[in-house]
């Protein structure tokens, strides 16, 4: 029997927290997706457990200042791209050092410093990473998807698709599909 | 005529005859009784004549004995009496002969009888008479009184005896007109029974005639039939047999035995010596198949070889139903049929599909060779080639440099060269199933995939309403990118490329290699560009595998796109005609068949 | 979690020696810190891979035309291997038939590389390769939809 899944990283990752957090016995405080404030101080083999588990799940708890940043910058553009139903209007540099506090330019500086990539190319990445993910669950059409992900058309869309990948949605498609079948008959 | 169909059924002239017959018997009885009446009547007239003579002897046998009383008292002779009692005898028997006549009617006997008592009477009156007469001593006045007498009852008696003579008269001249219309009812009858007799003999004759005719007609039929199979079979190349399963005779038509390469009715017609002609190895299965057909009654076709007697074995196709002859009996019957000529031709295709198959078994591995192998050392030669220009050109003269750059130019242009054979040999072979494609769909695909070309270029491309037609997607995927690729490589340099994609009504009249391109017969799609175009008079050439009009580099192209374009519209049976004028645009017209 | 200072190791299964040679001409001049172990043929290929005490690389170039055990057999062996589940495969290929492309994306390949025929590009095409990768690790891309053709 086949199910189809549908999941939400975002809401699995919160209760993931919150559950670790309750397990290591931390008083916490969710503030963002990627920010705790922790009540008080944890014990070293505590935090070391905690750690530990967290990575599990793929969740690992940052230490560099910088790469804090990064990381928020990231889950801001994440939390852009997927939690809205519809992209903002306002241009991502003035979303972004609002929401962050600093500077466009600086953000700008830290990000490519560290990941290698500009926030621009980040976000081209996301989008077409959620795209993927759109037209894997097949709900909603490719002109449904464009319009969602703020594209002008779905030409454009398809086009920057198959500039990032190098395939075609159509394509992309197929080739889900195709796996998927074939995953079945491994079963 | 309605008439005469019935005319000719033969259940309806049964009943016609039936009531023929019946009509003639009739009127024949009818006038066999009128003639048993004519001779009745005869026979009463006969009677009555006779009794009335009868009658009237009676009356003079009297009148003389009146006479001959009356001679004797006026001459007292007695020989005038001596018939007296002669008379008398007669007329007893004159009564008694009448009485025979008229025994059949009562009336008159008693008539008769009463006469008889006048009679004696009479014969009374006059011995009476006589007896006066013959008195010594007559007296006068008593004879007188008994002449009187005498004569008034004779009188009387001749009245009695009129009468019964009138009556007698009138029945006579009654059974006169009966007779006389008995008469001429029967001559009407007889003539009635001849005429209809002579009429159903006419008809009959001309009914036997007509059926002869026809006879004759559908025998002339059936032998001209007869001639004419027997004919075709000759020129068709086969014979037909005929085995009765139930006296097991066997019956071959004349072709059968010209098939076996013998004369007709060469051999006996039996299992036996149809066999002879069998091939030894296809013996068993005939006969086994024959004789199983025997038992189930089903019907039979196989293939058999014959080796007919002038040598070369022949392939023949044995055919064989049952039915039921006309007496009921179960017969087979069937067909020989030399399909030695279709055989070998099928077998000769078979060979040429096999040769095809390994044709485009070899066409394959080329284009595995050319995508892999060939490809492979060229690429290895970019590669070296790139290494040696990024290493400072390795040392090299300004000159080496320039070389090594006509080198990678020329081996580039060679890959492009094999990528689009590859495309070509594709076009070619590959898969020719058609499927219905809408267009516009496709188009819409296309347009994605090439987004990145157009918008390169600044390109508008608008797509009218195309129809749905029978192609084979891949194959017209790739006619149409070639062509908008084309229209994109060959713009003009500072104006935006404008393709346009229609389909269009076909209302002038156009040909192509003598063929008529109807609106009715074909769909018509343009593509136009404003292009660079180029001169008409080019307009095949540009079809021609590898040929090129621009020669400057600038218009990178293998000469390949168009042939395949050309390859592809063919093999959907349709074709490709082409409009241009340099420095306005050209316009592509590709035209498929309707209900290809 | 894989950072970008941390070496990257890449392997190459390519049985043609001037490919492998130029493979690793490339990244070292790409300068980036990894580490690069080639092999000749499939076979050797997946005798490495099946040690047990072999630490999942990140990347492996596999060409498909290899004599003996192809490409594409390795692939499938690789893909029904779950310990080899975070192995990025990048098919490394001179066809570009479409078909192809699509076969090697549903037997489970993440990349699909057109063999370059210029150095450069070969670098290029490297440092894209390395790059996606690092971003599909670093920010938890799905791997099921990382299907990248270059």
């Amino acid at each position: 029997m086949k199910l189809y899944i549908k999941y939400d990283g975002i809401v699995a990752c919160r209760v993931i927290l919150q559950e670790q957090l309750e397990k290591h016995n931390v008083k916490y405080q969710l503030l963002d997706l990627g920010e705790i404030e922790i009540d008080g101080d944890i014990a070293e083999d505590n935090f070391a457990e905690l750690q530990e588990s967290l990575n599990h799940y793929g969740i690992s708890i940052l230490n560099n200042q910088k790469s804090q940043l990064i990381q928020r910058i990231k889950d801001a553009i994440v939390e852009m791209v997927y939690e809205r139903d519809k992209l903002p209007t306002t241009t991502i540099s003035h979303y972004l050092s609002e929401k962050l506090n600093f500077s466009y330019g600086y953000i700008a500086n830290i990000f490519s410093e560290y990941t290698f990539t500009s926030i621009e190319n980040f976000i081209i990445i996301q989008k077409i990473e959620r795209a993927k993910k759109l037209i894997v669950e097949e709900e909603l059409t490719l002109t449904e998807i464009s319009y969602k992900l703020n594209y002008s058309s779905v030409a454009h869309l398809s086009s920057q698709f198959k500039k990032v990948t190098g395939l075609t949605p159509s394509m992309f498609k197929r080739i889900v599909d195709k796996r998927r079948l074939l995953v079945n008959q491994v079963e | 005529m309605k008439s005469l169909r019935l005319y000719k059924h033969a259940q309806v002239f049964k009943i016609a005859l039936g009531i023929a017959i019946i009509v003639i018997g009739y009127i024949a009885s009818v006038f066999y009784s009128k003639m048993q009446k004519l001779d009745d009547s005869v026979e009463l007239i006969a009677t009555s004549n006779q009794t009335q003579l009868e009658l009237e002897k009676l009356l003079s046998i009297i009148s003389n004995y009146e006479t001959s009383l009356r001679s004797y008292i006026i001459t007292k002779d007695e020989s005038y009496l001596k018939d007296r009692f002669l008379n008398r005898g007669e007329i007893e028997l004159n009564i008694r002969k009448l009485k025979k006549l008229t025994s059949h009617s009562p009336e008159v006997t008693k008539d008769l009888d009463s006469l008889k008592v006048m009679f004696n009477r009479r014969f009374d009156l006059f011995r009476e008479t006589l007896t006066i007469a013959k008195a010594k001593n007559i007296d006068k006045n008593e004879l007188n009184t008994k002449l009187l007498e005498s004569t008034a009852y004779t009188n009387r008696m001749r009245e009695a005896v009129y009468r019964r003579i009138n009556s007698e008269a009138k029945k006579l001249r009654d059974l006169n007109n009966t007779h006389q219309f008995e008469l001429e009812d029967s001559i009407i009858s007889a003539f009635l029974l001849v005429i209809l007799s002579l009429l159903i003999l006419l008809l009959s004759f001309n009914k036997v005639n007509v059926d002869i005719d026809e006879l004759k007609k559908a025998n002339d039929e059936l032998q001209f039939l007869n001639l004419s199979f027997n004919n075709a079979e000759k020129i068709a190349g086969f014979g037909h047999w005929k085995v009765n399963l139930e006296t097991n005779t066997y019956t071959f038509s004349d072709n059968y035995y010209r098939l076996l390469g013998v004369e007709p009715h060469a051999f006996e017609p039996n299992l036996e010596n149809a066999t002879k002609y069998i091939h030894p190895d296809d013996l068993e299965y005939v006969m086994q198949t024959h004789q199983d057909s025997l038992v189930n009654h089903e019907s039979t076709s196989i293939v058999s070889r014959f080796l007919p007697e002038n040598g070369e074995t022949k392939y023949f196709r044995i055919v064989g139903s049952f039915t039921h002859n006309s007496k009921g009996q179960l017969v087979k019957v069937g067909v020989n049929y030399d399909i030695t000529d279709l055989y070998k031709k099928t077998v000769e295709l078979e060979e040429n599909n096999k040769e095809l198959q390994a044709i485009n078994d070899e066409l394959e591995s080329f284009n595995n060779i050319v995508s892999h192998d060939l490809q492979e050392p060229l690429r290895k030669i970019q590669m070296f080639i790139s290494r040696l220009e990024d290493d400072d050109g390795g040392g090299l003269s300004d000159q080496g440099k320039d070389y090594f750059t006509k080198i990678r130019t020329a081996a580039n242009r060679m890959q492009t060269l094999m990528m689009d054979l590859v495309n070509y040999t594709r076009t070619i072979k590959g898969d020719k199933t058609f499927v219905k494609t809408n267009l516009n769909s496709l188009l819409d695909q296309i347009l994605l995939d090439l987004a990145l070309n157009i918008e390169e270029k600044n390109a508008s491309v608008t797509i009218g309403n195309l129809p749905t037609i029978q192609t084979i997607p891949f194959q017209i995927e790739q006619l149409f990118i070639n062509l908008i690729t084309n229209s994109l490589k060959y713009s003009k340099e500072d104006v935006a490329p404008e393709i346009s994609i229609t389909a269009e009504k076909i209302t002038e009249k156009e040909t192509y290699q003598d063929i008529d391109l109807t609106d009715k017969k074909y769909h018509k799609i343009v593509v136009s560009d404003n292009g660079i175009g180029f001169r008409q008079e080019y307009a095949e050439k540009i079809f021609v595998l590898f040929q090129r009009l621009e020669t400057d580099a600038k218009y990178s192209g293998t000469g390949l796109g168009l042939a395949i374009c050309k390859k592809i519209v063919e093999n959907h049976n349709g074709c490709i005609k082409v409009r241009s004028k340099p420095n306005v645009g050209t316009q592509f017209s590709i035209y498929f068949p309707k209900n290809a | 979690m894989i950072s970008h200072k941390d070496p990257i190791h890449i392997l190459l299964a390519d049985d043609d020696e001037d490919d492998r040679n130029f493979f690793s001409e490339a990244i070292a001049e790409l300068k980036m810190s990894n580490r690069v172990t080639l092999f000749k043929d499939g076979k050797e290929l997946m005798e490495y891979l099946n040690q047990p005490e072999i630490k999942t690389p990140h990347i492996l170039f596999l060409d498909l035309n290899m004599p003996g055990k192809t490409g594409f057999d390795c692939l499938k062996e690789i893909r029904t291997n779950s310990k080899f589940k975070e192995l990025s495969i990048a098919i490394y290929s001179t066809s570009s038939s479409e078909k192809d492309i699509e076969e090697t994306f549903v037997g489970g390949a993440n990349i699909y590389i057109k063999k370059p025929n210029d150095f450069s590009k070969l670098k290029k095409v490297i440092k894209d390769v390395v790059n996606i990768n690092w971003q599909f690790h670093s920010s938890g891309l799905n791997k099921e939809t990382f299907f990248f053709s270059i």
